[in-house]
């Protein structure tokens, strides 16, 4: 004989295959998330078509300069052409174009990547000059946001949830059925987590033909990071299963339900994520760009009024490159003196910058355990590779490359030494290390939601257990 | 018998833990929202005028120069915060903030704050717009969704109307109710807006636009009240209401903005940053109607000498390199002018995008007018930059005269001073009139006028076709 889960398990199955409206939701839902998916596929195209876009300028501009040296190399009788001064060279003529390749999940969720730039053109100058370039966007469309899979998961797949569970134990009530069921000597309990677990199957079935569909036409063919995603995306599902299968157990009428439901998401979803970004925000607030723009200019202004006791102290840095004779690149020294001298004045602001930005992370990363939606969508992203941690790591891992490749040229310009066709082979190119992922950021939600679902489905037996039946 | 059935709504909904609770939530967030952006107005608004007025000194105060170095040493304008942008941030925070100046080229505002900022302000950030914008009509539904429906599960409504109310006082009546309700917990914070205002600097003179708004938000909230009493009216439970109101709150509040923000992107996809500095490169190098740079200074000189019938612009009374410069100055600024331009208009397109969407989503047709009437629009932005682009210009063009009139021929170690800084003058920016505005947002007050007239009649005849029985 089948147990009296296994029978409600199969009843409420066969009485959702007969309702249009689950169906409806059903579908809605994996159609919206395949729409978002083909979105993010387009988008990660786009991504990688214009970063190969810009590989083959730079090698296009960096050949033409190469060959300009090589003929004149060949024939050395007229002056040397300009592009064999490493100054005209590292500080106008080539740049190098510093990307972060997406994520092999990255059209599964937009993250930072909108606001945050996934490349940077590195030149000789100070760093702080590229490093605040933006690509061209509508700011209208940054604002709404992208309709991404990462929304359809954290929006709408709980307002889905809600809508196949709100009424669940107070439509049986409210229509008489759960006093046939207690007299038939089945535990209420056991009847109502069957029929939870049912609707739980259903959804679970259409989430799996979701993650298809994403991986088809979301191009997310990775499958650890995607198995990780589905983890996140199960959870977060279950969660809001246990809050309403709770919110039911507190024996109130359904559309009390759906409303305090309904606020519940608006708290979880909405109010929360702003009170924390808010919050993250006065606590440790930006220092401020426009201070930074006078400042800069401030101290360029100062640089060049002292040009020469600049240019003294910057050889007071670099004794090994003083006193060398017959400098091709005088201006260029003054100008790499001017921004040397600058780059002191501003440093302590941007570093000002990236530590007040250190913990603004770091209350977010504390207050996200408010909302499962928070931590879910900082999972998700985490799993995308467009959370802002791993953008924070591009930009520092391109700081550091940029040293090394403003030093290739600085060298040449304080010594003196001319670019050869030779030279341009040895510039050095950028490759993003991937650190791989971030387990910790994903694994202590993950953990955070599995502990709140099992709190509010013990919570919940509790209370079904002494459930009065009229 | 309007106003006793307004009056019973309006008690009723009063008593009603649901609508209290929601309105507490609506209501704390209002407050919260006021008081940070208040204090962040504030902050934001000092500093702005302070680096405006520090960067002016500087430009004073830059000792003497040739002004061709002056030229390329340049101003800063920044972004004037307007006092409404305490209530909507609009898209400000996702457009620099400041604009530099400089010979031979118009550049991008930079250092937008989306950048200093979290990743989760992407949920939505607080202000008093925003919470408007997505709570306001979840509140009017939870006060009005049970209008009908309810009464008929419950069994009074078909008391009521054998007692020979017309269904259509008892409509006026219940959203007379709702619309008390509603005033009654948003009026206070309105108070509190309109005191903020008068507080806050420069807040007097946006008063107008403020009335505006509060108009606007009306008319929303009118629109949802009227949609939901229709629902409840035609439902056959209480339940199908809520589910069908809420569905429609989320699709038009969170799904259609988004989807119309993707379909803007794809319709007129705007070009990259280096497509872009790519395209205006070339075209200065190559001169925009077929003649380079170089043999248009060539022509010029021809002119010139002609002109003052001189054999050498050495022989010239005035300095050439003067002229030349000018002469490049308008040749960029043609370019410039084509390539800026055709962005603008690539983003024009795309809020007609967004205009059509607004036809299926109030929503998006209330967030559009509400960021131009707080001055925090892309419009908004794009005049700014306008209006920055036209003061480098001018700037530009006093360097340039000076240097052809005040300097001799090829003469390059002439110095002007802070009398010709003097004469720049500084950047001020020139907010839109109100009525400019108005014109500006025509379009999403049509669009929500027609809403409110289409859900109006909506509820209309639903109540005319009321069943008093549970079907």
């Amino acid at each position: 004989m089948r147990s009296a889960f296994g029978t409600v398990f199969g009843l409420e199955w066969s009485l959702m295959k007969g309702n249009r409206a689950v169906w409806g939701i059903v579908a809605l839902l994996i159609v919206l998330a395949g729409v978002a998916a083909a979105n993010g596929g387009a988008r990660l195209d786009a991504a990688r078509t214009l970063i190969d876009g810009l590989n083959a300028d730079e090698l296009q501009t960096q050949e033409a300069l190469k060959s300009t040296v090589a003929r004149w190399e060949a024939n050395p009788q007229t002056d040397p052409p300009t592009v064999t001064s490493p100054g005209t060279v590292g500080m106008s003529l080539l740049g190098h174009y510093a990307a972060l390749p997406p994520a092999p999940l990255a059209a599964l969720a937009v993250g930072q990547s909108d606001v945050m730039p996934s490349y940077y053109r590195v030149t000789a100058h100070p760093a702080y000059t590229f490093l605040t370039a933006s690509e061209i966007n509508n700011p209208l469309n940054t604002l709404t946001g992208s309709f991404d899979v990462g929304f359809v998961i954290v929006f709408i797949l709980p307002i889905v949830i809600i809508a196949l569970t709100f009424d669940l134990v107070s439509r049986e009530k409210e229509m008489g059925v759960l006093g046939l069921v207690a007299a038939s000597g089945v535990s209420l309990a056991s009847a109502i987590f069957a029929k939870t677990a049912a609707r739980a199957a259903l959804l679970l079935a259409a989430l799996i033909v979701m993650a298809g569909v994403i991986m088809l036409l979301g191009k997310a063919t990775a499958l650890l990071p995607l198995a990780l995603w589905f983890g996140v995306v199960v959870l977060y599902a279950l969660f809001w299963f246990a809050l309403a299968l709770a919110v039911n157990a507190t024996n109130r009428p359904s559309v009390t339900n759906g409303v305090i439901l309904a606020n519940v998401w608006l708290v979880f979803v909405v109010v929360l994520p702003a009170f924390v970004n808010v919050a993250a925000n006065t606590l440790y607030p930006a220092p401020s760009r426009v201070a930074l723009t006078t400042e800069m200019r401030e101290a360029t202004e100062e640089a060049d009024e002292q040009a020469a006791g600049a240019r003294e102290a910057f050889f007071f840095d670099h004794p090994e490159m003083a006193g060398q004779a017959g400098n091709a690149d005088a201006y260029f020294l003054q100008v790499l003196a001017t921004n040397a001298a600058v780059e002191r004045a501003v440093a302590p602001l941007l570093k000002e910058f990236d530590t007040q930005a250190e913990k603004r992370d770091a209350v977010v990363e504390t207050l996200q355990y408010l909302s499962p939606a928070i931590l879910t969508q900082q999972a998700l992203a985490v799993i995308s590779g467009t959370d802002s941690a791993r953008f924070a790591e591009f930009t520092r891992q391109v700081t550091r490359f940029h040293a090394r490749w403003r030093g290739f040229f600085q060298d040449k310009i304080v010594k003196g030494e001319r670019m050869t066709a030779a030279d341009f082979e040895a510039i050095p190119a950028f490759g993003y290390t991937d650190g791989g992922l971030a387990w910790p950021a994903v694994l202590k939600p993950l953990a955070a939601l599995t502990l709140v679902t099992m709190l509010l489905l013990g919570w919940s037996a509790q209370r079904l257990r002494r459930f009065p039946v009229v | 018998m309007v106003w006793t059935v307004a009056r019973k709504e309006f008690v009723m909904l009063l008593r009603d833990g649901r609508v209290t609770w929601s309105a507490g939530i609506l209501a704390l967030m209002l407050l919260a929202a006021l008081v940070t952006a208040g204090l962040r107005y504030e902050s934001i608004s000092a500093e702005r005028s302070r680096a405006q007025a520090v960067v002016d000194a500087q430009w004073r105060e830059q000792g003497e120069k040739n002004p061709h170095a002056a030229a390329h040493y340049g101003v800063y304008a920044f972004k004037p915060v307007t006092a409404l942008s305490f209530f909507d941030t609009g898209v400000t925070s996702f457009t620099g903030v400041s604009v530099w100046l400089e010979a031979h080229k118009q550049n991008m505002a930079e250092g937008a704050p989306a950048r200093d900022s979290t990743a989760i302000a992407r949920f939505g950030e607080l202000t008093v717009a925003f919470t408007l914008q997505t709570l306001l009509p979840l509140l009017v539904i939870l006060l009005a969704f049970a209008a009908f429906v309810g009464e008929r599960e419950q069994g009074t409504l078909r008391q009521t109307l054998s007692m020979g109310v017309a269904p259509r006082t008892l409509l006026v009546g219940k959203a007379l109710g709702a619309g008390a309700a509603l005033a009654l917990f948003l009026g206070p914070i309105l108070v509190l807006g309109f005191i903020a205002l008068g507080l806050v600097e420069g807040g007097l003179a946006l008063l107008d636009n403020a009335l505006a708004l509060a108009l606007l938000y009306a008319l929303y909230a009118a629109i949802f009240l009227f949609l939901t009493l229709a629902v409840s009216a035609v439902a056959d439970s209480t339940r199908t209401a809520l589910v069908v109101m809420v569905a429609f709150w989320a699709v038009a509040n969170f799904v259609l903005p988004k989807v119309a923000a993707d379909v803007a992107a794809r319709a007129a996809p705007t070009p990259t940053l280096v497509a872009f500095q790519k395209v205006i490169a070339e075209d200065m190098q190559n001169g925009l109607n077929g003649v380079s740079p170089d043999a248009a200074v060539a022509q010029r000189r021809e002119q010139t000498l002609k002109i003052y019938k001189a054999d050498s612009i050495e022989k010239l009374p005035i300095n050439f390199q003067g002229i030349v410069f000018s002469l490049q100055e308008q040749m960029g600024n043609a370019v410039f002018d084509k390539h800026f331009g055709a962005l603008s208009e690539t983003m024009a397109e795309q809020i007609g995008v967004y205009q059509f969407f607004s036809l299926f989503s109030p929503r998006l047709a209330v967030s559009l007018a509400s960021m131009s009437l707080s001055g925090t629009s892309l419009h908004d932005h794009e005049d700014y930059t306008r209006q920055a682009e036209q003061f480098r210009r001018d700037l530009i063009d006093k360097m340039n005269q000076e240097i052809t009139f005040k300097s001799g021929p090829n003469q390059t170690d002439y110095r002007a001073g802070p009398d010709l800084w003097a004469k720049v003058g500084t950047f001020a920016y020139v907010p839109p009139s109100l009525g400019s505005v108005l014109e500006r947002i025509a379009p999403n007050l049509t669009v929500l006028v027609l809403w409110l007239v289409a859900a109006a009649v909506a509820a209309l005849l639903a109540v005319r076709r009321l069943r008093v029985t549970v079907a």
